[in-house]
């Protein structure tokens, strides 16, 4: 499993990533920053997102976790792979 | 005073399916949202739910035998000795044990809208024969239309070299989508401007008060489409043959871009449900679609669409009905921050004015709901 770090800018890749195919430049994101609430990406990227983070960490997450608290932020996301059990 | 649980749609083509299993029995007890039964076509399978909690009073089908849909499956009261109504029973095959119909014979019957306890069978299985004799007797006329699968118009094949390629099943499904909008359906589009303001500030503070990560604002815009369809039951309607179907549940198509696929992910009964499972309930579809991991049933079966372009910044769209439904309203938001309401309406179930009433009700939250 990937250190915080490693997960943190995993993540932070991918959106910068999904940003660009919208036309837009998220490479100012920070780790903490809540992706939301950025405007880099809208809720079908983060939709997107959250897939891309569920198969790359092998995570299954339930509607109830998809809260700010959880996933707000890179480093928030990665916090929660790393506590999370982990599922095939 | 009973509750009926009636046999699901699985898909559009399939008016009949197979009970797999029964999973309660009568006298038994279930909660709300319990597997009481599974039904089954060669397409999918799908777990029929109780609505709500109760006895169960009386089971109107038999573990392997064909069941019409719409048909009552399980009989549900409050109390244990409430009687069940009498019904028409769910099976095709007649408590006087006459022959099963063989599938074509099934679409015979479907074409000249009877039931195989109508026919006599001349041998052991009720034929095509017997019901093109009996229909031909009776002076029938099929009805062709609603059941028929609409057939591309003859075009010329194009003269330009190039590689033929088959068409995946999404694809498939969308040219059967395209199909039955040009050919059935009479489409008609109209749109309302509206002031998106409302609707924004009122998803960031639900957003904000459940703590959700995404944007709930699509997901209540259409939840108040559904709950005005439940009670509104004429926009939640389609037609059937010289008939209006008017549906018994509203079951929301909402339009999902997933790479290269467009899905209409289906939220079965949506009317019934709260702003916050409703919201819970269609991110959760989202999520699924864009990781094409939708079941059959989840693609079927929508009585009412709701579908958005806004993350493309294009002005308008128009979009096209999915089967059998009579309304498909399309959101969008323009660069310049106008926003629009519109809708694809079936002419031949609603008229112009009953489809501007609902963009302008659903163009505002409307917290007393």
């Amino acid at each position: 499993m990937p250190t915080q770090d490693e997960i943190e800018q995993a993540v932070r890749q991918k959106v910068i990533e999904l940003a660009n195919a919208m036309g837009t430049d998220a490479s100012e994101l920070t780790v903490d920053e809540i992706i939301p609430a950025s405007g880099f990406i809208d809720s079908a990227a983060l939709l997107e997102l959250i897939a891309w983070f569920e198969a790359c960490y092998g995570l299954a997450i339930p509607p109830a976790d998809l809260t700010i608290d959880n996933l707000g932020s890179a480093a928030l996301m990665a916090a929660y792979a790393l506590r999370a059990p982990r599922r095939a | 005073m009973p509750t009926a649980l009636h046999v699901p749609r699985i898909n559009n083509n399939d008016d009949e399916v197979k009970l797999v299993s029964l999973k309660v029995a009568v006298g038994d007890v279930v909660r709300a949202g319990q597997v009481v039964a599974e039904v089954e076509t060669d397409k999918a399978v799908i777990e029929v739910e109780a609505s709500e909690p109760g006895h169960v009073l009386a089971l109107r089908g038999a573990e392997g035998e064909t069941v019409r849909v719409g048909a009552v499956l399980i009989w549900l009261g409050a109390q244990a000795d409430e009687t069940a109504p009498d019904d028409h029973p769910t099976s095709d095959t007649p408590a006087t044990g006459t022959a099963a119909p063989t599938a074509k014979a099934r679409d015979l019957l479907r074409r000249y809208g009877l039931q195989a306890g109508d026919v006599r069978a001349s041998g052991a299985r009720l034929s095509a024969q017997d019901v093109q004799q009996h229909a031909d007797r009776l002076g029938l006329q099929p009805t062709d239309k609603e059941h028929a699968v609409a057939q591309p118009t003859a075009a010329p094949m194009p003269i330009e070299p190039g590689q033929l390629q088959p068409l995946r099943s999404d694809q498939r499904g969308m040219l059967a989508t395209v199909l039955w909008h040009r050919d059935v359906a009479v489409p008609g589009y109209i749109e309302l401007p509206y002031d998106p303001a409302p609707w924004d500030a009122y998803a960031r503070d639900f957003g904000a008060r459940h703590q959700l990560l995404l944007n709930p604002l699509l997901p209540l815009m259409a939840q108040a489409l559904a709950a005005l369809a439940a009670s509104k039951p004429e926009i939640n309607a389609t037609l059937a043959g010289e008939q209006r179907h008017v549906y018994r549940q509203v079951n929301l198509g909402f339009t999902v871009q997933a790479g290269d696929v467009l899905y209409l992910a289906v939220l079965r009964d949506a009317g019934a449900l709260d702003e916050l499972s409703f919201s819970t309930r269609l991110i959760d579809l989202q999520r699924r679609a864009a990781g094409h991991q939708l079941s059959a049933a989840e693609t079927q079966g929508s009585t009412i669409g709701f579908s958005s372009m806004a993350r493309w910044k294009i002005g308008r769209h128009i979009p096209v009905l999915a089967p059998h439904t009579a309304l498909m309203v399309a959101h969008a938001t323009d660069p310049d921050g106008r926003a629009v309401l519109g809708a694809t309406y079936d002419h031949r179930v609603l008229h112009g004015a009953a489809v501007a009433q609902v963009l302008r009700h659903i163009s505002q939250p409307r917290p007393a709901r």
